[in-house]
């Protein structure tokens, strides 16, 4: 009779108590002790005689409690029925005689799970966490691993709650709990009940040297940060294509109607070898003409997934590149040494384009501002000169001086011409510019964001053109009464008194003789009030 | 575009010395009009650089060469605007 639950089974419950801290590692899949029940009488094919015998448990060696312990699946199955755990674990049948039953792959796993939750009913193991997902329903699934091997494990959100710290990538543990195996898939997994920190993560601890290390070189200084360019002509992208981050990039930058030049530089960023991959991309692309800034990043990912912008090889790339790089490296709580070299650390990849857009704004308003002091400063430079003429032409010491007096009035009209006239000119320019800008913001319909600045050119515009007829009017009306005070002054102003001068019909000369005519010419007659076209019939 | 600006910020840089000289100085009528006209000459080829840019996507490759971006991705351009309505 054997029971195959015996005595190294016990010993092994007996070592868990004892001393909780041994690391128990799974059974290796190729030798699983097979557990026999009353229920399954089926023996394995056993292949030689003789095969591995109980030894006891070696604390130093994880892997001894089960491999040294039982049987492989091809050796002779352990006969020593002394111990029984469990009324269950009791067998009846005669190992001795050998029996080939194949065992179907149902069987086998559920032999395998009876074996390891009662095995591992409770194990005490220390390993790395990683790839830790807390699903909806609020259970925690990782991935445990040492240097060696690594299990799959879970804890319920029941257990979770009560953890006073909070399970991340990284992190080294120690956790209790027991082995289940989900037969469908032939899978085990620790359940896990508790868990307690150990030290910080092989990762963590990577990195924590590697930032200090840099820190220390003066890399991350303040003083080594270059300005972004105030509108790059081309944006170097080095991230993964089929990535989230190169979307996230192009909706913002699409979605705030800014206009980009993109040029990727495709790139793996997980996995062996990203980190090169990434390093040599930036070189390459920072090398490009045109490229003036470049984002470097992926979107949110494990630690591990991010861990590539946690290596040296793509800091000093970063570090040494000629053009400014913006970092955009997973989620906002996500932080790498990339994060920490780059010239601007944007939270994410959209984030990052924002960063980009924002400047765009930034200079657009600046440009508004700009355009509304210089058509305020021209204005007023109109009127301070228009109020000039005015006085000029209303200085009373002047009227005694006719002569002068009508060059200054020359000086005058000639002032308002020139005034007019580039007034004019430059007004049609701007009109010009207007409808263009018009016709460019109605076929492209930029929407609300450039209504603004088209209402903004319109109004400027208008008041443009309204302050400068104004101001044009004005210099004309001035010019008008000096060209009244002159001729009140000119020798002409007899003819208010009843005389009229006679001019040739081309009126190029005054008719002085009657010899200066013919009879049938015509004659200009200029009197104090309008002009008479008469024919000379006779002369006398 | 006017060649005799150098580029976008040196045009900005320039804009703002256009405007300081025409609201401090008392200047004569023709220079500030020329002034006038040369401030608008940089704030027009300001906005152009900022709304005539083109959006464009090209990838690099590892050869160095310089390809239209995959169809998938270019397709993205201008989702932003459906998002929007």
């Amino acid at each position: 009779m054997s029971d195959l639950f015996d005595l190294p089974f016990e010993e092994d419950e007996e070592e868990s108590t004892i001393d909780s801290r041994q690391s128990i590692a799974a059974p290796s899949q190729s030798s699983p002790r097979i557990g026999e029940t009353p229920q399954q009488r089926a023996r394995l094919p056993t292949a030689s005689e003789g095969g591995s015998t109980v030894s006891p448990h070696s604390p130093g060696s994880p892997q001894t409690p089960v491999d040294s312990g039982y049987p492989t699946a091809g050796g002779r199955l352990q006969t020593d029925d002394r111990r029984r755990l469990t009324p269950d674990d009791r067998l009846t049948t005669d190992d001795r005689r050998p029996t080939a039953r194949v065992l179907s792959v149902t069987e086998l796993n559920v032999r395998i799970r009876d074996l390891l939750e009662t095995e591992f009913f409770e194990v005490w193991v220390e390993g790395e966490l990683s790839n830790c997902r807390i699903w909806n329903t609020g259970h925690l699934y990782f991935t445990l691993k040492d240097t060696g091997a690594q299990m799959r494990g879970v804890i319920f959100r029941s257990a979770l709650r009560y953890l006073k710290f909070k399970p991340g990538d990284g992190l080294r543990v120690i956790a209790r709990g027991r082995v289940s195996v989900f037969e469908p898939k032939g899978e085990y997994q620790l359940v896990c009940e508790h868990m307690e920190p150990h030290g910080l993560g092989a990762l963590q601890l990577a990195f924590d040297q590697l930032k200090k290390r840099l820190q220390a070189e003066g890399l991350f200084d303040a003083g080594r940060k270059r300005q972004l360019p105030a509108l790059p002509r081309k944006i170097g992208i080095v991230t993964s294509l089929d990535g989230a981050a190169i979307r996230d990039i192009i909706k913002v930058l699409s979605r705030r109607y800014a206009k980009a030049h993109l040029v990727i530089r495709p790139t793996r960023v997980q996995g062996e070898g990203a980190a090169l991959e990434i390093a040599r991309a930036v070189r390459a692309i920072a090398r490009l003409s045109g490229v003036d800034v470049v984002i470097v990043g992926r979107g949110g990912g494990s630690l591990e997934d991010l861990w590539a912008f946690n290596e040296e090889v793509v800091a000093r790339a970063i570090a040494g590149s000629p053009v400014p790089i913006i970092s955009a490296v997973g989620h906002e709580s996500d932080v790498t040494i990339a994060d920490f070299v780059a010239d601007v650390r944007a939270p994410t990849p959209s984030a990052a384009a924002e960063i980009v857009v924002a400047r765009q704004d930034e200079f657009r308003a600046r440009i508004d501002r700009l355009a509304d002091r210089l058509t305020a400063a021209a204005r007023g430079r109109i009127h301070s000169l228009s109020r000039a003429v005015h006085v000029l032409g209303g200085r009373p010491a002047l009227a005694g001086f006719p002569g002068r007096l009508a060059m200054r009035g020359r000086h005058a009209a000639e002032l308002t011409h020139a005034l007019a006239r580039i007034a004019r000119a430059s007004l049609a320019v701007r009109h010009r510019q207007l409808q263009q800008l018009r016709r460019q913001l109605e076929t492209l319909d930029l929407g609300r964001r450039l209504e603004g600045i088209r209402t903004r050119l319109v109004t400027a515009d208008g008041r443009l053109t309204a302050a400068t007829t104004r101001a044009l009017h004005r210099s004309d009306a001035r010019f008008r009464s000096c060209a009244n005070r002159l001729d009140t002054l000119s020798p002409l102003a007899v003819l208010g008194r009843g005389y009229a001068v006679c001019w040739t019909a081309d009126r190029t000369h005054i008719v002085r003789a009657s010899t200066d005519v013919k009879a049938g010419d015509t004659v200009q007659v200029t009197l104090s009030s309008g002009e008479l076209s008469c024919e000379v019939r006779s002369k006398t | 575009m006017d060649t005799s600006i150098k580029d976008f910020e040196a045009a900005i840089a320039e804009l703002e010395s256009v405007v300081k000289k025409l609201e401090e100085g008392d200047l004569p009528l023709e220079q500030s009009l020329a002034l006038y006209e040369r401030g608008v000459q940089l704030s027009r080829f300001c906005h152009a650089r900022l709304e005539e840019a083109e959006h464009r996507i090209e990838v690099l490759t590892d050869r160095g060469e310089l390809k239209p971006a995959p169809a998938a991705l270019a397709a993205d351009i201008g989702r932003g605007d459906r998002d929007r309505s």
